[in-house]
Parts: C-alpha cells; sequence; structure tokens
C-alpha cells in the first residue's frame, strides 16, 4: 500500500506542477525552459523554513509568494526581450539557479538540504492533501478557461499585436499568467520537498524543465485533461518501465519525438481526432 | 601573469563554443528552430573520431568521417524532425529535438557504455610555450582550425551563390531562390555545414580531455545556445566573438566568481545581463 | 452630422514628423478631424500614410509632434491604452483568432470594459452582453448570418466585415480604417463603403486610408492628401482632386486613379 500511496503522490505533484506550466505556456503561449526554476524556489523555501521549525502547512503560503515574486521579475525580464529569446531566457534563467544554489553553504551547497522534518500528516493525509490540491489547480485551470481571462490568453497566444489594437495590455496579462504558474510551481515544490525528504539544486535543472514542458506539450498544450493524463503517465514512467529498466529513457525521448511528429497537438489532439473519426462513419462522407 | 593565462585558456574553450554554436545559428538564423539534438550530433562526432583514429591509427582521417557522419546525421535529422514540423508553432520541434536529444544520449550510453571512450594513443599532446605560457599542441590546433573554418565559412557566405543565398534564407526565402538554389537545398546545406562543425568539434573535445561519453554535448549545447542569441541570429562573426566572449568570461568568471555562481551559470548570467541591457542581442543586425 | 459643432477636434494631428533613420516617411503633417467627419487620407504609394496611420495608432511614435485625441496628448502611450481612450482601428490585413467563431472574435472586442485588468477578467465568466453586442455589429456590417462560423473558411470580403465589426464592437469615438476595400472587387468594395458611409452617417468618426478614389470620392466629405510624406492638398473631394498639385502627384503614379477621381469612366480602379 505504501508504494502506492508515495506513487500516487507522485503523480499528483507533477500533476501540479505540470498544470502550472500549461498555464504559461498552454494558456498564454509564453515558452518557459526554466520553469523547474520555481518549483525550486517553492521547495527550498519549504526546506528552509520546516527545518526552522514552520509547520509544513504554514510553508505552503510562504512558497508561493516567493515562487511568484521571481515569476513576475522573470516575467518583467521576459517582456524586455523578443519572443524567440524568452526561451532562452528562462533557460538562462534556470542556469542561473542552480549555479547559485550550488555555491552557497547555507542552502546547503552541493550536498543539499536533507532530514526535512516530518509534515505530520501521515502518509495517507499527506497524499489525499496532494490530491486535493492537485483538482484545486485543474478546478482553476477550467475555470481560467472558461473565464474572460482565458479569452484573452488564447488571443495573446494566437496574436497578441491584434490583442493589443483591441485595447488588451498585453504585458499585464503575461505577467499575470507568469505570476499564477510560477506561484503554483512553488507549491507543487513545498510538497516535493516534504515528500522526498530531500533536495538538491540538480533536482530542479535543465532537464527537469525541459521534462515538465514535454508533459505540457504531450498532453496537449492548453488541454487541462490532456495535461493532467500526460503529467500522470511520465511522471511515473520509470516505475511503469521497470521491465525495460534500461532503455526507459531511450523510450521517453522516443515517445516525445513521436507524437511531436505524428500529432503535435498532443494527445488530446489524437482524442479529439479519434472522436471524429468514431462519428464519419454514422454521419457518412460526402 | 595570470590574466593572460586566462584569456589563453578562454580562447580555447571559446573556440570549441565557436565551432558548436556556428552550426546552431545556422540553423537557428534558418529556421528559427531551438535545434536542442545539436548535442547529439556533437557526441556523434566525437565517438566516430575516436572509434576511426583508434581503428586506423590516422587522426585526421577520423576527424573527417567525424565532420561527414555528422553533417550526414544533421541532414536526416532535419529530413526526419524538422522539415515535417515547419508549419507547426515552434515549441512542436523543440520538444521534437528534445526527444531526439534524450534518445541520443541514451543510445549513445547503450552502445558504448556510460564509461565512454578514450584514444588508444593520444596525439598532439606535445608542449609548446610561446610568450611564458604552456600550451598542448592540441590547443594551438584547436584555435588555428577554428579562426579557418570561420574564414572560410564567412568567405563563402559573403562572396559564393549559395554563401549569400543562405544569408538570404534567413531575412528573405523568396529572394534565396531568385539565385537558383532551391529552399530545400539551401536547408539541406546548412544542416549539413552546421552539423559537420559539431561533429569537428567532438573529436577536438575528446582529443583536449582524452575521453568522449554519451553526456559531453549537453553542457556545449546548451551554452551554444545563450552564444547564438548573444551573436546575433545567422551572423558568423556576431557568433565567433560572442563565443570566444564567453569562454574568456567564463575562465575569469570561474575564479573571481566562483564563491557565488558555478561555471555554467556565468554563461548565462552573462547572457541575461547582456539581454536586459541590449534586448536584441550583442551584433544584433537591423 | 455637423463637422463644425464643437470647436475642439476630437483628432489632431499636430505637426507630426516620422523619420526612420536617413528616411523621413512623414513630414511636418497637421489636421484636425472633427466629430462626425468622414475624413479620406489618400496619396501615392509610399506616401507615408500608412505610417501617419501607424504613429496615430502607436505602432510607432513620432520624432516630432503630437496626436491628441480629444484634447490629450497621445504621445508615447502604448497601442493599447490609446484603443481604451476611444479609438480603434480596422487592419490591412485581417487577422482574425482563427480557432474561435466570427462571433466570439466580435465578442472579444467587445469585452474591452471587462478586460481592462487581468484581474477583473478572471472574475467575469459571463459572456451574455458580449454576445449580445457582437450579434448586433455584425449586424450592422451585414454578416450577421455567419456568426457561428469559423474565419478561416470565409473569404476576404467576409473578413472584412468582420474586421469592421471587431472595431466597432469597441465602441470608439474614432475608428480608423486601413484600405478597407484593398482586394475587394468593384461590387464588394462598392457595398463595403456604402456600409462605411453609413455607420458614419449613424455618428461616428471615421479616418480612412484608401486607394481606391472612386469610393473614396463618394462617401468622403473631406480628404487630406500626402505625397512624399508632406501634405499637399485638405478640404472637399473636388477641390482637392482639382488642385494642380494633388494631380501631378496622382498622374505622376496612379493615372487610373486620378482620372476616376475626375469621374472619368476606368476599367477597375487601380488596386496595390
Amino acid at each position: 500500500m505504501n508504494y502506492e500511496i508515495s506513487l500516487l503522490t507522485t503523480m499528483a505533484i507533477a500533476v501540479m506542477f505540470a498544470l502550472s506550466l500549461n498555464l504559461i505556456t498552454g494558456f498564454c503561449g509564453q515558452i518557459s525552459l526554466g520553469h523547474a526554476t520555481f518549483q525550486g524556489v517553492g521547495a527550498y523555501t519549504a526546506a528552509m523554513l520546516g527545518k526552522a521549525g514552520w509547520p509544513f502547512l504554514a510553508t505552503l503560503p510562504v512558497a508561493m509568494v516567493l515562487a511568484g515574486l521571481l515569476g513576475v521579475i522573470v516575467g518583467l525580464a521576459s517582456l524586455r526581450v523578443r519572443a524567440d529569446f524568452l526561451a532562452i531566457t528562462t533557460m538562462g534563467v534556470g542556469f542561473l539557479f542552480v549555479g547559485i544554489v550550488r555555491q552557497q553553504e547555507f542552502l546547503g551547497g552541493e550536498l543539499g538540504i536533507s532530514s526535512i522534518p516530518d509534515h505530520g500528516l501521515g502518509r495517507l493525509g499527506f497524499m489525499a492533501l496532494a490530491l486535493v490540491m492537485c483538482v484545486g489547480v485543474a478546478a482553476l485551470s477550467m475555470y481560467i478557461k472558461r473565464s474572460w481571462m482565458g479569452r484573452v490568453f488564447n488571443g495573446i497566444a494566437e496574436d497578441e499585436d491584434t490583442m493589443r489594437v483591441l485595447g488588451i495590455d498585453v504585458p499585464r496579462y503575461k505577467l499575470a499568467a507568469f505570476a499564477m504558474g510560477t506561484a503554483l510551481a512553488g507549491m507543487s515544490g513545498a510538497f516535493y520537498t516534504y515528500h522526498l525528504n530531500f533536495i538538491g539544486a540538480e533536482s530542479f535543472g535543465f532537464v527537469e524543465s525541459i521534462t515538465v514542458l514535454s508533459m505540457v506539450v504531450f498532453g496537449g498544450i492548453g488541454s487541462v485533461p490532456g495535461v493532467i493524463i500526460a503529467a500522470a503517465l511520465l511522471s511515473v514512467l520509470p516505475a511503469w518501465f521497470q521491465v525495460i529498466g534500461d532503455y526507459k529513457l531511450l523510450v521517453y525521448g522516443g515517445l516525445l519525438f513521436l507524437m511531436m511528429r505524428f500529432s503535435p497537438s498532443g494527445m488530446a489532439g489524437l482524442a479529439m481526432r479519434l472522436s471524429t473519426t468514431k462519428l464519419l462513419p454514422k454521419e457518412g462522407r460526402s | 601573469m595570470l590574466a593572460i593565462e586566462l584569456i589563453a585558456q578562454g580562447l580555447i574553450q571559446g573556440s570549441i563554443y565557436a565551432l558548436v554554436a556556428l552550426g546552431l545559428t545556422l540553423v537557428y538564423g534558418l529556421l528559427r528552430i531551438l535545434h536542442v539534438a545539436h548535442a547529439a550530433l556533437f557526441t556523434l562526432g566525437g565517438y566516430v573520431g575516436v572509434l576511426v583514429c583508434n581503428a586506423s591509427g590516422n587522426l585526421p582521417l577520423g576527424f573527417f568521417c567525424a565532420a561527414l557522419v555528422s553533417g550526414l546525421g544533421g541532414v536526416v535529422m532535419f529530413r526526419l524532425a524538422y522539415q515535417p514540423l515547419l508549419n507547426q508553432p515552434p515549441y512542436v520541434a523543440l520538444i521534437a529535438s528534445i526527444g531526439l536529444f534524450i534518445a541520443s544520449e541514451e543510445a549513445f550510453r547503450i552502445i558504448f557504455g556510460a564509461q565512454g571512450m578514450s584514444f588508444n594513443t593520444p596525439s598532439l599532446e606535445q608542449q609548446f610555450s610561446i610568450g611564458g605560457l604552456q600550451f598542448k599542441l592540441a590547443e594551438l590546433l584547436v584555435m588555428l582550425s577554428t579562426a579557418a573554418i570561420i574564414g572560410v565559412l564567412a568567405f563563402l557566405q559573403s562572396r559564393t551563390r549559395v554563401g549569400i543565398a543562405c544569408q538570404a534564407t534567413v531575412s528573405d526565402p523568396q529572394m534565396a531562390q531568385s539565385f537558383g538554389i532551391s529552399l530545400r537545398q539551401v536547408r539541406d546545406i546548412n544542416f549539413f555545414v552546421g552539423s559537420a562543425l559539431a561533429g569537428f568539434a567532438g573529436v577536438w573535445v575528446a582529443l583536449l580531455n582524452n575521453l568522449v561519453e554519451p553526456t559531453m554535448g549537453s553542457v556545449p549545447s546548451y551554452k551554444a545556445l545563450a552564444i547564438i542569441v548573444l551573436g546575433g541570429l545567422g551572423s558568423v562573426p556576431g557568433t565567433l566573438t560572442a563565443a570566444l566572449l564567453l569562454g574568456v568570461i567564463e575562465a575569469f568568471g570561474t575564479i573571481y566568481l566562483g564563491g557565488i555562481l558555478d561555471r555554467n551559470a556565468i554563461a548565462f548570467a552573462f547572457l541575461i545581463a547582456v539581454l536586459m541591457v541590449r534586448p536584441q542581442g550583442l551584433f544584433a543586425r537591423s | 452630422m455637423n463637422n463644425t459643432a464643437s470647436g475642439a477636434p476630437l483628432l489632431k494631428v499636430d505637426h507630426v514628423t516620422v523619420r526612420f533613420g536617413g528616411l523621413t516617411a512623414v513630414d511636418d503633417v497637421s489636421f484636425d478631424v472633427h466629430e462626425g467627419d468622414l475624413l479620406g487620407l489618400i496619396g501615392p504609394n509610399g506616401a507615408g500614410k500608412t505610417t501617419l496611420m501607424r504613429s496615430i495608432i502607436g505602432v510607432v511614435n513620432p520624432t516630432e509632434g503630437k496626436v491628441s485625441l480629444g484634447g490629450e496628448s497621445l504621445n508615447g502611450l502604448p497601442i493599447h491604452q490609446r484603443i481604451q481612450r476611444g479609438m480603434s482601428l480596422s487592419q490591412q490585413l485581417v487577422k482574425p483568432l482563427r480557432d474561435i467563431s466570427m462571433r466570439d472574435n466580435v465578442a472579444l472586442a467587445a469585452a474591452s470594459e471587462k478586460t481592462l485588468s487581468p484581474l477583473r477578467a478572471l472574475l467575469n465568466v459571463s459572456t451574455e452582453r458580449e454576445l449580445a453586442v457582437a450579434q448586433y455589429e455584425l449586424e450592422r456590417v451585414g454578416i450577421a448570418s455567419m456568426a457561428s462560423q469559423s474565419p478561416s473558411t470565409q473569404p476576404l470580403g467576409v473578413l472584412k466585415r468582420l474586421e469592421l465589426a471587431r472595431a466597432l464592437a469597441l465602441k470608439p469615438r474614432l475608428l480608423l480604417l486601413d484600405e478597407p476595400l484593398a482586394g475587394l472587387n468593384s461590387q464588394e468594395a462598392h457595398a463595403l463603403a456604402g456600409t462605411i458611409a453609413e455607420i458614419n452617417q449613424q455618428g461616428l468618426t471615421i479616418v480612412l486610408i484608401e486607394h481606391n478614389l472612386g469610393e473614396v470620392m463618394r462617401i468622403c466629405q473631406r480628404l487630406v492628401v500626402l505625397d512624399n510624406g508632406k501634405k499637399i492638398g485638405d478640404g472637399a473631394p473636388r477641390v482637392v482632386m482639382a488642385d494642380p498639385a494633388v494631380r501631378a502627384a496622382y498622374l505622376g503614379g496612379d493615372v487610373l486613379g486620378a482620372a476616376a477621381a475626375e469621374g472619368q469612366p476606368t476599367v477597375e480602379a487601380h488596386h496595390a
């Protein structure tokens, strides 16, 4: 039972993390190659506060605020550069974060932070909380999609110049997306810390950033159910493929490539195409 | 004395970066794709170089084969992965590239083992002394060959029909076709040349470290992404300058900023600092 | 509408010069637009009309001079703020959002109050009011029957009207139209020009750039002519087109257009 609980918790955290990136990249169209940084900020915040005696639940809001603040700063910086530089700038932020954290002794340096105090909720309780927050993030995403914010985001993602001509304060909306997405990533980071009881800078590097981006794209950029499923599946892929073991990364890389090659709109796109092909035979083709 | 040593070190490292970044800038300038999988071609070149040299005892042959195989590998990547995705939003090609990159690294690991390979008889080890500094012959040659290659490339780009057409495709694809060279040919050429350069660089690194291992491509490629932004897209002189500059800044930065940042972060700190001051990059063309 | 009703102009272009490096695209141009005007901004290709319009909208900033809306200077303001102050633009290259219906495209424009800030947008879900406004504007421009359809399958004539409906849904004080008739055949152009004139008669101030001189002469009460960045004419259409300087500028380039302006029979008016 413990193994399954741990697995579910991992999945919930990964889904939270992926959905938070989906807000920035999926809804608002801003490619971030450094999203793991914000999970890292949340994780380290929770770790430091936890070791200082704060209860787990109290670390959550602080983790979110700090991650969100950094997110706004990065967002402001990203507004200055051209769109195709945004990806590389966010990548740079990621390397900067890892690089700085690794050199600071008070943050654990190369060894990271270990012996995080227990969250006191019990394995099942912690998992339940993670799942609840995960559902919350999903619900928030769906709400945003239906609201006018979601409609504006959609417009910005497709054609931000036209949105300006429609009177939309595009920079402010992009910042809003960054702030929300990074804060939620920070929350997933706090959960991460207490789930693993140990964190190190290399857990929040470039590879992790592109992993979460792949989950979002694999699921279908912008599609909340797609991203949930993709994140849930891909996060426990190593576990699923224990049989294949040595080849799991090869499979992972191959899957990504094939999905992009044959269904660029991810699993959500596949699902849509499958459902329309099922309908057609009934209605008859012209 | 120390300063000059650092500058020399920086130029050597910068030459490697330049070779890798050139390939990337040719691709990015052309297709606006973040060709992360470029790293795999670098590593491939290293392996081919070592294998051929060990088998034949002939180092120049090793270089030649590495460049050839990598060049062809690059064209294959283009045809397989990027060409079909040209009409898709940019993140699709990026994720496909990431998938290829992960799969390639894994393939190298599975085929050649994680420990890596070395040259049976390391060569170009002779020491030279110039102006009081010690150089290995390999280090001198890598700088010279980079200079020679850049020179040839710059000449080809500005004086030959093919070269001008390549430049034109960046800004004006239609015009390139009026040179009687098809878009497809230009792209093939760009990928071939750029990838061959990466393969060539891979052999040099294998020589300098006497080691080739599966993950050796990642760090140079990430930095190359930063370099192409700094250097101005598609600009050969700009990329060269940015690469050399980065090499030198890293050399100094590791000494003076080593307490705060680690080596890789320095590259990106430099990038972000530059972009904040000049959002269009160091050598952006109008 | 009475052009001389209020003394103060709605839009004031005040000695605007726009320079790019060595090139002077707009050279010391001044004119006023009063409420209710239907003003045509014309001139041969390359005269600087588009650059001038871009400086009004805010895509480029004037090197010298000032643009004011309702007495308030617009200089330095980003595009979206100018739109929020009561201007709207119908672009030459129509780019609707492809994955939503035409009605939804217009509704997005109609939601300008709700989308003023991200927070406000987040707190608003209801689309009832905006859809109603969208339907109204689509009717006004005559494409209400296709409201639910996607823009990606529509012909240019419909897209041009969609663009107009979007601009109208912003409920502007001043409507800018950048070559609204470009690419349309003479029937479509005539119809759309008529719609534009109707909308002006309903009270909306309009400034348009247009090459189709036949229609421009028909619907505009006033013309401003640019040539090589300078203003060479300003006044009633017949008067302006009779001016030798204006005719020279056109005969140097657009012969058919000039002939159409004189009311002479032409084959189809020249399009860029």
